[in-house]
């Protein structure tokens, strides 16, 4: 029982100190950093009191420790604030766009497991081949290539040239019913294509690794003497050991993703936080990039979450200790 | 252990449940669609919020102004037009009055009337809501009230005879029944529950990726009281790019923004794809800030005038889409006051070393100035790098400085720059132009000039209403300013809009704030 | 026993001059690495470029008649939105991106090796460093590096120091890794023990231990570098004085140029990729020569 409880503290005390840490950096940052947030709910026109009336409101005007006061406490209560621009809270407008950056990042990365562990294994069981060398080659081209670039060609050629796939939004406005999660999906194919070409070359490259110095070890030398067929050996035995790095590697792609697929956003136009975050700087609109760095922090602790999550499925060890 | 498993499976369970929740639905056909043509506008900004009230990007602007009507419209020559309001003037010198429509209608069947008029004024006057273009505007505006529910009174501090063409044209008039019992018209976000009186009302918001708005009848600018298109759809492309090849591949019908110069030609000569070309009225310019040493020095002002290649910046970066103002702030499009007397500075890097030598700067004391502008605006950004180079030919090094618009607004509010590069929108009164930009304290002099000769001249200006006495005090000025080089008006662009070629009847009206989204062409438009 | 026969020193002669330098074996193993030789080659090829850029080509600048013209014989690389050669854009933007790249992993290195060595070889502020270093890990990279560089301006300076202090947790891990498992060697041990000063044990025995793992960081962070600083630069947060590939990209957006105009993406684009893919091949080309048991022989 202890040991369980004391696991729990550590994680829960590990994810509350990332969360602070997040939401005190971006803080400072903004504070600290030049670029006068009173332009965005002042106009420049307004007399002095009025301004300093308005920096009341908005806590503008109290001391850096009062303001970090007040919201650490308001942090606490889940409360995130008012955006400056929009008006409306902060959640809501973190809210908008969550569900499409969670659609895009969860599709990218099962795709990128999904294909990468084929590729992987295919790179690994033929050391030095062709294949091998065209799949080292194609990751690093991949993982080397520049979003934009990428992504205006393929809505050129896709888009534009085929006919295929629509051109940049999330779904098309006018689509109801059912039909609309097909539209979703069509929407979705470019821009998480994208990041898979990204994506992928790093996993293919960790995993062929990985697994490639787990076939080298003694315990698939053994199950090669036994006279097992090569697939079992690799598949039911190299592979679980060899997906541990991996998996960490995907679930450190998800912190990032979330906040930094803004290139692919920006091109694709779709709807997601990092695009937001970007937008919310332009304006200087502190509440809300506060809030989305809290809730990137979030992201980063359930992805961790969830990367022990599999480890502890993949890895039988790390259950026991 | 066995605990960590059952405990691996709810946290697992959770997770799944979590982003079920957050996981977007599938939206639902709202009542009372139409299956009549649909006009979809791509737009590159984003919607910030929906308050006409509060300082916005231009997508706010385009959306709001076909929910929320102005006083004035504008026609494709630039004079004001009636629009909610059928006539204008003054009663007496300190009384300004709009007679209003009497069949304009809220969505929800409220008249619009005079007190929704008096309420917007009053409003912006007491909230000040931020980044309000109006509120400039009503610097000497004691209060409004409705005489009746046709006429609105605006009772003036002193005389101002801006105020009714300014005013009226620039400002949105809002339902009072439905902002006032939101409290200050500065936090009122207005995002759901929209009223409009016509031609149209947002429907469906789906924030960062498109906004639906309906017609609402009856809308007296249209034809038989409705407006031809029954849905409007702006779709938000953050990429020009991607917006370009949208519409290309006719995922919109418009592009509602300007096309870049260099991609006109190209989308000329698209298949299925109709360029237009709207009058510019607004001006490019750079201001020397005369509060910083050595601006003050005429001479310096000079010379800097003079290291600017102003044909090659049109030819090149504008792609022959401007004409010279002749260095004047009175553009040759605004036939009623222009001076063609007034020819553009001569661009002459030697003449400019020989100013600065005059002036005490050369090789041993060289001179280093810094340039601001905003990096939103690609035109200026462009011509800024030809700015830097050919001033670097006299000697001259322009440090540039592009910055994202709110630390650029910031800073020109502030005055800490040498140099200002920017646009204005629409200039087209003279007078309440110079007022606002070359009077001491004036919302955009940039240059920060007080000369007591021009002062006069253009208090005068703002005082009588005779348009040939204005003619001439307007020209005076403006020779003021051009020989002094107050400001160095660059030119003038005119603006090009795409859209697909399946649709026509478009009016077409002056800047990019109208052009062809303004309500009056959305609601005439037809598709074939 | 004072007389040791000959033929006994001639045999141990044999066996030193025999055994061959790990770094020696790592270059013949790189060296036979058709991959990692190529890749070699081409970084030269990059390096010399943006060295000599000036003399093959004036620095871009002004404007060009000929405005989004596709190459030809006077333009190989065809011109921008403002009539300048794309070409030499490339070359200057070889020059920069470079620079940039190299400074800001320099820094980077710097900040991340002294923080890694340290923590390893002084046990006690292990703990607090190993907690930072995953804090920082855990920020979103490309959003702060957004905000701050917005905030603070575009300009070169803040580009580099920008990427530097965004980039640095990830070498501390690495090297730290490695350090921690040197530390722990008997030898080091027998290092303190000799009685060496701090500092010169962290020199002569640690920092070679792990040099290997930094060279590897060094090229990955300075090939990160340059799409880092290529993605800020087409958001509009690079440098609007000096001409980088980011800068080429980011104009040919800007300009719509990138939706009719192939050349003005695709040059640019293919330096960059030049540069990542030779650096990581020859990074991952170093490492498998280095290690004994993934050398090809």
């Amino acid at each position: 029982m202890p040991q369980v409880l004391r696991f729990v503290v550590r994680r829960v005390g590990r994810a509350l100190l990332t969360l602070w840490f997040a939401a005190t950096v971006t803080f400072l940052l903004l504070r600290l950093l030049p670029g006068d947030p009173a332009l965005a709910v002042a106009s420049p026109n307004m007399t002095p009191e009025a301004r300093h009336t308005l920096l009341q409101q908005y806590g503008l005007d109290e001391s850096l420790l009062a303001q970090y006061g007040k919201y650490l406490w308001q942090l606490l209560h889940g409360n995130l604030g008012i955006s400056f621009s929009q008006q409306v809270p902060v959640t809501t407008v973190l809210m908008e766009r969550l569900p499409w950056t969670l659609l895009l990042t969860v599709s990218s990365l099962l795709v990128t497991v999904a294909v990468g562990i084929p590729l992987g294994v295919l790179a690994a069981t033929r050391p030095r081949g062709f294949l091998d060398r065209l799949v080292q080659v194609g990751g690093v081209v991949g993982q080397s290539l520049f979003v934009p670039s990428v992504g205006i060609f393929l809505l050129f050629m896709l888009g534009l040239q085929l006919h295929w796939l629509p051109i940049g939004g999330a779904y098309s406005p006018g689509v109801y019913g059912f039909a609309w999660y097909g539209d979703v999906l069509q929407h979705l194919v470019l821009p998480c294509f994208s990041l898979v070409l990204v994506q992928l070359g790093s996993y293919v490259l960790t995993l062929r690794s990985t697994l490639i110095e787990s076939l080298g070890e003694d315990y698939c030398v053994l199950a090669q003497a036994k006279g097992l067929p090569n697939r079992k050996v690799v598949w039911k035995h190299a592979l679980r050991n060899a997906l541990l790095p991996t998996t960490t590697l995907v679930g450190l792609q998800l912190g990032f993703l979330v906040g930094g697929a803004v290139l692919t956003e920006t091109v694709f136009a779709y709807p997601g936080i990092g695009r937001g975050i970007y937008e919310a700087v332009t304006r200087l609109d502190f509440p809300v990039l506060q809030g989305a760095f809290v809730l990137l922090a979030a992201t980063v602790v359930l992805a961790n979450v969830l990367t022990d999550l599999a480890y502890g499925l993949l890895d039988p060890r790390v259950r026991t200790t | 252990m066995r605990v960590r498993t059952p405990f691996t499976a709810l946290a697992a369970l959770t997770v799944a449940a979590t982003i079920a929740a957050c996981s977007p639905s599938a939206p639902s056909k709202s009542d009372g669609s139409t299956s009549d043509a649909v006009l979809t506008v791509a737009t590159t900004t984003d919607v910030v919020n929906f308050n006409p009230l509060i300082g916005n990007s231009r997508t706010d602007n385009w959306i709001t102004s076909l929910m929320y009507p102005r006083l004035l419209t504008v026609d494709a020559n630039g004079a004001k037009q009636p629009y909610l309001a059928k006539d204008y003037g003054y009663a007496d010198a300190t009384t300004a009055f709009w007679n209003l429509r009497d069949d304009m209608k809220w969505s929800d069947g409220t008249p619009v009337t005079a007190d929704d008029v008096a309420y917007t004024i009053n409003s912006i006057l007491k909230d000040k809501p931020a980044g309000n273009t109006t509120y400039g505007q009503l610097v000497n505006v004691d209060s409004a009230s409705a005489a009746s529910p046709t006429r609105v009174e605006v009772k003036l501090k002193r005389p101002d005879s801006t105020v009714v063409t300014e005013v009226g044209f620039w400002m949105n008039v809002v339902p009072k029944h439905v902002f006032e019992p939101n409290g200050s018209v500065a936090k009122f976000p207005n995002n759901s529950n929209w009223v409009s009186a016509g031609p149209y009302k947002l429907t469906t918001v789906a924030k960062g990726q498109s906004y639906t708005l309906e017609r609402v009848t009856p809308y007296p600018f249209a034809p038989k009281n409705t407006p031809t298109v029954s849905k409007i759809v702006y779709r938000v492309y953050a990429d020009i790019n991607t917006e370009i090849l949208a519409l290309k591949n006719g995922d919109v019908d418009l592009i509602a923004n300007a096309l870049p110069p260099a991609q006109v030609k190209n989308l000329q000569s698209a298949a299925g794809i109709k360029v237009e070309q709207v009058p510019g009225f607004g001006y490019a310019h750079m201001a020397y800030n005369m509060k910083h040493k050595p601006l003050e020095n005429l001479k310096v002002r000079q010379a800097l005038a003079h290291a600017v290649n102003y044909e090659a910046i049109r030819s090149v970066v504008l792609q022959g889409q401007a004409v010279s103002t002749g260095s004047s702030p009175i553009p040759p499009v605004l036939k009623d006051f222009v001076d063609p007397s007034l020819k553009e500075y001569e661009f002459n890097p030697d003449l400019s070393k020989q100013l600065l030598a005059e002036a005490g700067y050369g090789a041993d004391k060289p001179l280093s100035l810094n340039m601001i502008y905003s990096l939103q605006d690609a035109v200026t950004s462009q011509w800024a790098a030809l700015v830097k180079d050919d001033a670097a030919k006299a000697g001259i090094t322009i440090n540039l400085q592009g910055m994202d618009r709110n630390t650029y607004l910031a800073k020109t509010s502030a005055g800490e720059y040498d140099i200002y590069a920017g646009n204005f929108a629409i200039m087209d009164d003279p007078t309440t132009n110079m007022a606002l930009t070359y009077l001491p304290g004036g919302a955009i002099n940039y240059s920060l000039v007080d000369d007591p000769a021009l002062n006069e001249l253009i208090t005068k200006a703002q005082a009588t209403t005779d348009k040939a006495q204005q003619k001439q005090i307007a020209q005076e000025a403006a020779t003021l300013v051009h020989d002094n080089v107050y400001d160095n008006v660059m030119y003038m662009q005119n603006l090009y809009f795409a859209h697909s070629d399946k649709w026509s009847n478009f009016t077409i009206k002056p800047s990019e704030l109208l052009s062809l989204v303004d309500p009056q062409s959305l609601a005439n438009a037809t598709k074939s | 026993m004072t007389a040791t026969p000959a033929s006994a020193v001639a045999g141990l002669e044999t066996v030193t001059t025999d055994q061959v330098t790990a770094a020696r074996a790592t270059w013949s193993a790189f060296r036979r690495n058709p991959l990692g030789v190529a890749s070699l080659g081409i970084l030269a090829v990059l390096v010399l470029v943006g060295v000599c850029a000036p003399l093959i080509a004036d620095s871009p600048s002004g404007y060009g008649e000929q405005v989004l013209q596709a190459p030809s014989g006077a333009h190989w690389f065809g011109t921008d939105n403002l009539g300048r050669d794309i070409f030499a854009e490339v070359l200057w933007g070889a020059r920069l991106s470079i620079v940039i790249a190299a400074l800001s992993s320099a820094l980077a290195i710097l900040i991340g090796v002294l923080v890694a060595v340290l923590g390893a070889y002084f046990p006690k502020t292990d703990m607090v460093i190993g907690t930072v270093v995953d804090l920082c890990l855990s920020l979103p990279v490309l959003p702060l590096m957004i905000l701050v560089a917005a905030l603070a301006g575009p300009s070169l300076v803040t580009v580099v120091l920008v990427i530097a202090f965004f980039s640095w947790p990830e070498v501390t891990r690495v090297v730290r890794s490695q350090a921690l498992s040197v530390v722990r060697l008997p030898y080091m041990d027998a290092a303190r023990l000799t009685g060496g000063s701090h500092v010169w044990i962290i020199r002569k025995h640690l920092l070679p231990a792990v040099a290997p793992v930094i060279v590897v960081s060094v090229v990955l962070t300075a090939s990160r570098a340059v799409l880092s600083a290529a993605g800020l630069a087409f958001l509009g947060l690079g440098d609007p004085n000096s001409w980088s590939w980011g800068r080429i990209l980011y104009e040919a957006e800007q300009s719509g140029a990138m939706s009719s105009a192939w050349w003005t993406t695709l040059f640019p684009s293919l330096a960059m990729l030049a540069l990542v893919v030779s650096a990581t091949l020859i990074s991952i080309a170093y490492n498998d020569a280095r290690n004994p048991r993934t050398r090809e022989d």
